[in-house]
């Protein structure tokens, strides 16, 4: 179980997070939405260590996780961050296969357990035939499910990714959080920063709302468009459908 | 099948730059204001020729062409770390003042310490990673674009000439001559010349290989990299010392050779694509060739005379910066 406590975090005299408290249990989706600079990407990369927390902690399974080495803690959470950057002409399969950096000794050479684990991860993204293709000559959809592939090859309990599905049409939105679903059944912890209301609630066991860099409530999807929360943050009307494959909500 | 044939045709380019570089090194020694032959070559180097030839084999041109075979590597490869730790193709040790600040230091311990040789290394390796940190903070602290952090680097460089023109000045009876110096050449140099700055050239260089994996998570920005668990902030450091380590000595024996630290990774990335791990020994090959051919040209177009071998680099390397910056412009992708 992924938690933080009390965690307040600044920059420049900016409160950027104030005083977080929530835990994100195993086997359960959990999708953070907000709107835009309410901190919601700030609450998960806080997570990489790239900024000092101000106040509080963050535990994993009970141990302070921002005190673990930068191995340790990319063997046990991996997190896709949004901004990313390509190396032009570096194949898919390379790419991938960089998920399993934390694992690999001084010598950096893959075992033949880590190969099939790059060649697994790439098959469970669908990937697989751009294996030997330049990342960077892929399209928006496909590009996004290689670095989601590089996410899987590091075979991590608990999975973060930041905005996995911008930019992307439905059907590459519906496969790659298809993929984020399939880890949650298998027992992960997963936890996604979402801009897409409607998408979040429909895919998520349980919704974190944020404003204003604090964490306004958290609960399951039905439980916040009963209390009404949602149409009071984001200043929308929120409707659910429901049929035989689901349950659907439109703003 | 795409893979196999990309990789034989890998292959096959570098069996063609390690060729080049073999042709390339025994061109060197044998051609000059006096040619030598093949046999005569291994002659003088096993102490079999003749003492004319053995002095010009191995009293002159074996360390001249070591030298430029070894600042071939060290330029090529600090080019190849410099545009990845900075995350710009036109960063090389030249581009962003390194050189210049290497220069300037090595010109200060020819003031302050005239007799002892040994010193240049080190100061040459001090004077190239303050440049180094000085442009790096720039690039990291400030949301400053690609171009404008290669002004600063010029802007850092042209100060730093200026410095050692003017420590030149204010000291006329300093034993250098300045103008190959700026310019960049390899004549005259011995073995003594080049001792400590080799061990400096090849330890980089192994470090360089060994961090080439961290090099390419860079390149995937800072965000990814950390959230594979590498250490950011000090694998760039590491990058950055080794860089600054690699033109230090380079400059210390070789004065400000330029543009070969920015051709050769860009060749090569033509050649054999962005992934470090190939990327660099691969310049390092070429790059040695590269300066080798340099100087080799620079002592045999007007024999029995010869020019700063930085001279014809920079006829080459001159233009080949306006074709990058000129591609920038245009929009399309050369981005380390």
């Amino acid at each position: 179980m992924l938690e933080y406590k009390n965690v307040s975090l600044s920059c420049d005299g900016t409160e950027l997070l104030k005083n977080i408290n929530i835990g994100f249990k195993k086997g359960e989706l959990t999708t953070i939405i907000g709107p835009n600079g309410c901190g919601k990407t700030t609450l998960i990369q806080a997570l990489n260590g790239s900024s000092r927390l101000t106040a509080g902690e963050i535990l994993l399974d009970r141990e302070n996780y921002l005190s673990f080495k930068p191995r340790i803690r990319a063997e046990r959470l991996s997190f896709l961050p949004q901004i990313r950057q390509m190396i032009p002409t570096l194949s898919v399969r390379s790419l991938v296969s960089h998920g399993r950096f934390p694992r690999l000794g001084f010598s950096r050479k893959m075992s033949a357990h880590d190969k099939e684990l790059v060649e697994e991860a790439m098959r469970r993204a669908d990937v697989e035939k751009y294996a030997d293709q330049s990342a960077d000559t892929l399209s928006g959809g496909v590009r996004q499910r290689a670095f989601v592939a590089l996410q899987l090859a590091q075979d991590c309990d608990c999975v973060v990714a930041d905005e996995p599905t911008t930019y992307l049409d439905a059907p590459s939105q519906k496969q790659i959080l298809k993929i984020y679903r399939n880890l949650r059944d298998e027992g992960r912890t997963v936890i996604l920063v979402l801009h897409d209301i409607a998408k979040a609630l429909e895919i998520s066991d349980r919704v974190v709302v944020m404003n204003d860099r604090r964490i306004i409530t958290t609960g399951k999807p039905d439980e916040l468009i009963g209390s009404g929360i949602i149409d009071s943050v984001f200043g929308v009307k929120l409707k659910s459908f429901s049929d035989a494959d689901g349950k659907y909500y439109v703003l | 099948m795409i893979t196999d044939k990309k990789i034989s045709v890998k292959t096959t380019y570098i069996f063609i730059l390690v060729a080049m570089l073999i042709l390339v090194f025994i061109l060197s020694l044998s051609l000059g204001s006096v040619s030598v032959s093949f046999g005569n070559i291994i002659n003088a180097l096993f102490g079999k020729g003749s003492s004319s030839s053995e002095v010009i084999i191995r009293g002159i041109r074996l360390p001249r062409v070591t030298g430029g075979l070894l600042a071939g590597v060290g330029l090529s490869v600090a080019g190849v770390v410099l545009q990845g730790v900075m995350n710009n193709a036109l960063a090389s040790p030249n581009t962003i003042g390194v050189g210049s600040g290497a220069g300037f230091f090595v010109m200060l311990s020819f003031i302050l310490f005239p007799a002892k040789v040994w010193l240049q290394p080190l100061f040459a390796f001090g004077g190239a990673l303050i440049a180094t940190l000085l442009i790096f903070a720039l690039a990291y602290f400030s949301d400053t674009s690609r171009i404008t952090i290669i002004l600063a680097g010029i802007t850092v460089s042209s100060f730093l000439s200026a410095g050692i023109n003017l420590l030149k000045t204010l000291n006329t009876d300093i034993a250098i001559n300045l103008n190959s110096f700026l310019v960049g050449s390899l004549s005259g140099i011995s073995f003594r010349d080049i001792a400590l700055p080799s061990f400096g050239i090849i330890t980089g260089f192994v470090i360089a290989v060994i961090m080439a994996k961290p090099l390419n998570m860079l390149g995937l920005g800072e965000d990814v990299a950390r959230s594979l668990g590498l250490r950011v902030g000090a694998v760039r450091f590491i990058l950055l010392v080794i860089s600054s380590v690699l033109a230090g000595c380079v400059v210390s024996y070789a004065g400000l050779l330029s543009f070969a630290g920015l051709i050769v990774p860009h060749i090569c990335r033509k050649l054999f694509g962005n992934d470090a791990r190939l990327l660099i020994p691969c310049s390092a090959i070429l790059g040695g060739s590269f300066v080798m051919l340099c100087d080799l040209l620079s002592r045999v177009v007007f024999a029995p005379y010869e020019f700063p071998a930085g001279i014809v680099m920079s006829f080459v390397g001159g233009p080949f910066f306006i074709y990058l910056l000129l591609r920038r412009k245009g929009g399309r992708r050369v981005n380390a």
